[in-house]
C-alpha cells in the first residue's frame, strides 16, 4: 500500500517526462499533442478499451500517418481528438493539447461542449472516409460549404458565397460558380471528397484530421486528392493527421508515422526511417505483407492469427500471441516505449537498437 | 426534354405531383372540398340548412332539393355543405396540432436519446395503450365546457373545440414514433457526424440537417392522418360528443339510423358519399405524395 502511495505519483511524473523527451523534434512547432489518451466503450457492464494510452504530437506543416489494421482504434483516436466519440464510448483519461492562436495551449478534453463547437471546424477540422454519405443529400454543396463558414465567422451570405466559390476553386472543382448549385448526387466521388475538403478548410483550421480520405475512391482519384491535401497543407501551414491502412499512401504522403496495434502506438518514426528500419515485429510484419512489383513470390507473408477482440486483450505486450519472436517476458510485462534512435520510438521488449 | 436539375427538392416534388394524372385529379378534389369548407365559412350564398318546414319532411331528392330533405324538412344538401366545413376544420386543426406535437417530440426523442427519449417513449406508450376512441371520448368529456385563462386571455372550450383539441392531443403518437425512428436512423449518418465535426450544435443538426431529410414523412403522415381525423369527428358527432345543434356528417348518420327503416336513404347516402370521396382522395393523394417526395421512389415513375 505504502509502496503504491509513494510510487504511483512518481510513475505519472516519469510518464510525463518520457513524453517531454518524445516531443523534442527540431525545427517544428508542435500544434497538437496527445498524451496518454484512453477511450473506452462501456458495453454490457464491460469496458472495451478501444484506445489504451495513445500519445503523439504533430507539428505545423507536418503530416503524421496513423496506420494499423481495421479495428485497431485509428478512427476512435481521431474522433476522440474532436470529442465526437459516439456513445457508449467515452474518453476516460489523457490530454489533447491544442495550440490556439490567441488562448495558447488548451486541453480540449476539459472544454465545454459549447467551447468545443467553436474548436470543431475552426481550429481542427476533419474529413471522412465516405464522401458518398458525408454530405447532406438534400442541400446543394454550395449551401453546405457556406454553412461551414457561417457557423464560425460573422460574415454575410454574399461574402460566404464568394468565399465558397474560392474554396471550391482551390480544391480544383471546375466551374465552381455553377457547381455550387449542384446536389451531392450530381458529383462524382472524387468531387464530393473535394467538397468535403473545401468544407473542412473553410475556416482555415490549424489541424486537419483526414480519416481514410481516399479509401472509398479509385486509385487515380486517390493520388490527386492526396496531392491536393499536401498542397493545401503547405499553403496553410496546417498539421495533418492522416489516418489510413494503406502503406503506399503512408510512404508517399507522410513525414512521420505512428503504427497502431490494439489501441496502442507500438512504433513511431520518421517515414524514411520506418520503411528503412522497421523495428517492431508488428511493423515488420505489416511491411512484409505488402506485395511488391518485380518480386517473385509464391505467397505473401501474412501475420498469423487474428486481431483479438477488445474484450480479450492479451496480457503483457498485446501483440505477443501473434509475434514471431515473442519470449516469456512479452507475456508477462507490458513493454514501455523506448527511443532507440532520435525520433524513433518503439514499444517492444526485444527490439534492440541495432 | 428540358432537364431542370437544380430547381430544388420541393419544387421538383411539386412538379412530380402535377405530372401525374392522379396527382392533379386528387389535388383538384381536395381543393374542391377545401373551397366548400371556406365557402361554408363565408356564408355567401350558401344553401340554408336552418329553415324548418314540416310540410316538406322526408322529400326524396329532386331538382329543388338535390339530396332530399330530413325530418324537419331541412335541405340535406345544405347540411352536407355545412358538414364539410365542420369536418375539414376539425381535421385540419387536429392534424396541425398533432403534427407539431408529434414532430417536435419525435425529433427530440430521436436525437437526444437517453432520459429525454425515455420520457417521451413512456408518454406515447401510455397514450397508445388506451383504446383510441375511449381516449378521445375521455378527452372530449374532460375538455368540454372548460374555462381557463392563459396569459390573460380567457378561453372557453365549447363543443367543437373540445373535439379538435382531443384529437390533436392524442393523435400525435404515430407521427412521433415514425419521426423518432427516422431520426435515430439519421443521427449516426456520416453527414451528421461530418457537420458535427464542422462545429454545428444539436438544434442546428436537428432542424437544419435532419428535418429536411425526413420532412416528406411529415407531409405524407399529415395527409393520411387527415382521413383519421375526419373519421374521428364523424364518430364523435355520431356518439353525440362532437358538434351540437349544427349539421355534421356524423350527426347526419346518427339521424339516418332512425330513418332507414322508413326507406329514407338519402341523408345517409349524402354523408357517406361525402366521407367516401374525401377518404379515397386523401389516400390516393397521400400515395402520390409519397411517390413524389421520396427520392428513392422518384426514379421509378415510368413503371406505373
Amino acid at each position: 500500500m505504502l509502496f503504491f502511495v509513494v510510487f504511483a505519483p512518481l510513475k505519472g511524473v516519469l510518464k510525463r517526462m518520457s513524453f517531454v523527451v518524445k516531443i523534442k523534434t527540431p525545427n517544428m512547432t508542435t500544434i497538437l499533442k496527445l498524451d496518454d489518451l484512453h477511450t473506452y466503450f462501456h458495453v454490457n457492464g464491460e469496458d472495451l478499451k478501444a484506445v489504451r494510452g495513445v500519445s503523439f504530437m504533430i507539428g505545423r506543416g507536418e503530416t503524421l500517418g496513423l496506420v494499423g489494421e481495421s479495428g485497431c482504434g485509428k478512427t476512435v483516436t481521431a474522433l476522440s481528438l474532436m470529442k465526437l466519440v459516439p456513445p457508449p464510448g467515452r474518453v476516460e483519461e489523457g490530454e489533447v493539447l491544442l495550440q490556439n492562436r490567441d488562448a495558447g495551449e488548451r486541453n480540449l478534453l476539459l472544454l465545454s461542449e459549447k467551447e468545443m463547437r467553436a474548436v470543431r471546424g475552426k481550429e481542427m477540422a476533419m474529413i471522412f472516409q465516405e464522401p458518398m454519405t458525408s454530405l447532406n443529400p438534400v442541400f446543394t454543396v454550395g449551401d453546405q460549404v457556406m454553412e461551414a463558414i457561417l457557423v464560425h465567422e460573422p460574415v454575410g451570405k454574399r461574402e460566404a458565397r464568394s468565399r465558397t466559390i474560392e474554396l471550391l476553386r482551390a480544391v480544383n472543382i471546375p466551374d465552381p460558380e455553377t457547381r455550387i448549385k449542384d446536389y451531392p448526387h450530381q458529383l462524382s466521388g472524387g468531387q464530393r471528397q473535394r467538397v468535403m475538403i473545401a468544407m473542412a478548410l473553410s475556416c482555415r483550421p490549424e489541424v486537419l484530421i483526414a480519416d481514410e480520405p481516399t479509401t472509398a475512391l479509385d486509385v487515380t482519384v486517390q493520388a490527386r486528392i492526396l496531392r491536393l491535401i499536401a498542397r493545401l497543407r503547405d499553403e496553410n501551414e496546417m498539421a495533418v493527421l492522416l489516418v489510413t491502412h494503406d502503406l503506399g499512401v503512408v510512404a508517399q504522403e507522410t513525414d512521420r508515422v505512428a503504427v497502431m496495434y490494439l489501441g496502442r502506438i507500438v512504433e513511431t518514426a520518421s517515414t524514411e526511417e520506418l520503411f528503412a528500419r522497421p523495428l517492431h515485429p508488428y511493423t515488420r510484419a505489416l511491411l512484409e505483407s505488402v506485395p511488391r512489383l518485380g518480386e517473385d513470390k509464391e505467397r505473401l507473408k501474412t501475420i498469423r492469427g487474428n486481431v483479438p477482440g477488445l474484450s480479450h486483450i492479451p496480457s503483457g505486450c498485446s501483440f505477443h500471441p501473434r509475434c514471431p519472436i515473442a519470449e516469456e517476458i512479452c507475456q508477462r510485462e507490458e513493454p514501455l516505449s523506448r527511443e532507440v534512435s532520435s525520433g524513433h520510438w518503439v514499444e517492444c521488449h526485444l527490439c534492440k537498437n541495432d | 426534354m428540358k432537364i431542370n436539375q437544380n430547381s430544388g427538392y420541393w419544387i421538383t416534388a411539386w412538379r412530380e405531383v402535377l405530372r401525374r394524372p392522379r396527382g392533379v385529379i386528387t389535388l383538384s378534389v381536395l381543393l374542391l372540398y377545401l373551397a366548400v369548407a371556406v365557402w361554408g365559412y363565408t356564408g355567401l350564398g350558401t344553401p340554408d340548412w336552418k329553415t324548418e318546414d314540416f310540410q316538406r319532411a322526408y322529400q326524396s331528392p329532386s331538382w329543388q332539393h338535390w339530396f332530399g330533405t330530413d325530418i324537419y324538412g331541412r335541405d340535406v344538401f345544405a347540411k352536407t355543405i355545412y358538414g364539410t366545413r365542420v369536418a375539414i376544420t376539425v381535421a385540419l386543426i387536429a392534424a396541425v396540432l398533432a403534427g407539431i406535437i408529434g414532430l417536435v417530440l419525435g425529433l427530440l426523442a430521436g436525437y437526444f436519446g437517453g432520459w429525454v427519449d425515455d420520457i417521451i417513449t413512456w408518454l406515447y406508450s401510455t397514450l397508445q395503450s388506451i383504446p383510441y376512441i375511449l381516449l378521445i371520448l375521455a378527452f372530449a368529456f374532460v375538455l368540454q365546457d372548460k374555462e381557463f385563462s392563459l396569459f390573460g386571455f380567457e378561453f372557453r372550450i365549447r363543443g367543437i373545440r373540445a373535439v379538435y383539441l382531443a384529437l390533436g392531443l392524442t393523435g400525435w403518437v404515430g407521427l412521433c414514433r415514425l419521426i423518432r425512428g427516422e431520426v435515430i436512423k439519421h443521427r449516426d449518418r456520416d453527414y451528421v457526424v461530418s457537420s458535427l465535426s464542422q462545429g454545428a450544435g444539436g438544434l442546428r443538426i436537428i432542424f437544419r440537417h435532419i428535418l429536411p431529410n425526413i420532412f416528406h414523412l411529415v407531409i405524407i403522415t399529415f395527409s393520411l392522418s387527415f382521413i383519421g381525423y375526419i373519421h374521428a369527428e364523424v364518430i364523435l358527432s355520431f356518439l353525440g360528443l362532437g358538434v351540437k345543434n349544427v349539421p355534421s356528417w356524423g350527426v347526419m348518420i346518427d339521424d339516418a339510423k332512425l330513418e332507414l327503416f322508413r326507406g329514407v336513404w338519402w341523408q345517409l347516402a349524402a354523408a357517406t358519399a361525402a366521407i367516401f370521396f374525401i377518404s379515397l382522395t386523401l389516400h390516393i393523394f397521400g400515395d402520390t405524395l409519397r411517390d413524389a417526395l421520396d427520392p428513392r421512389l422518384r426514379g421509378r415513375k415510368g413503371q406505373r
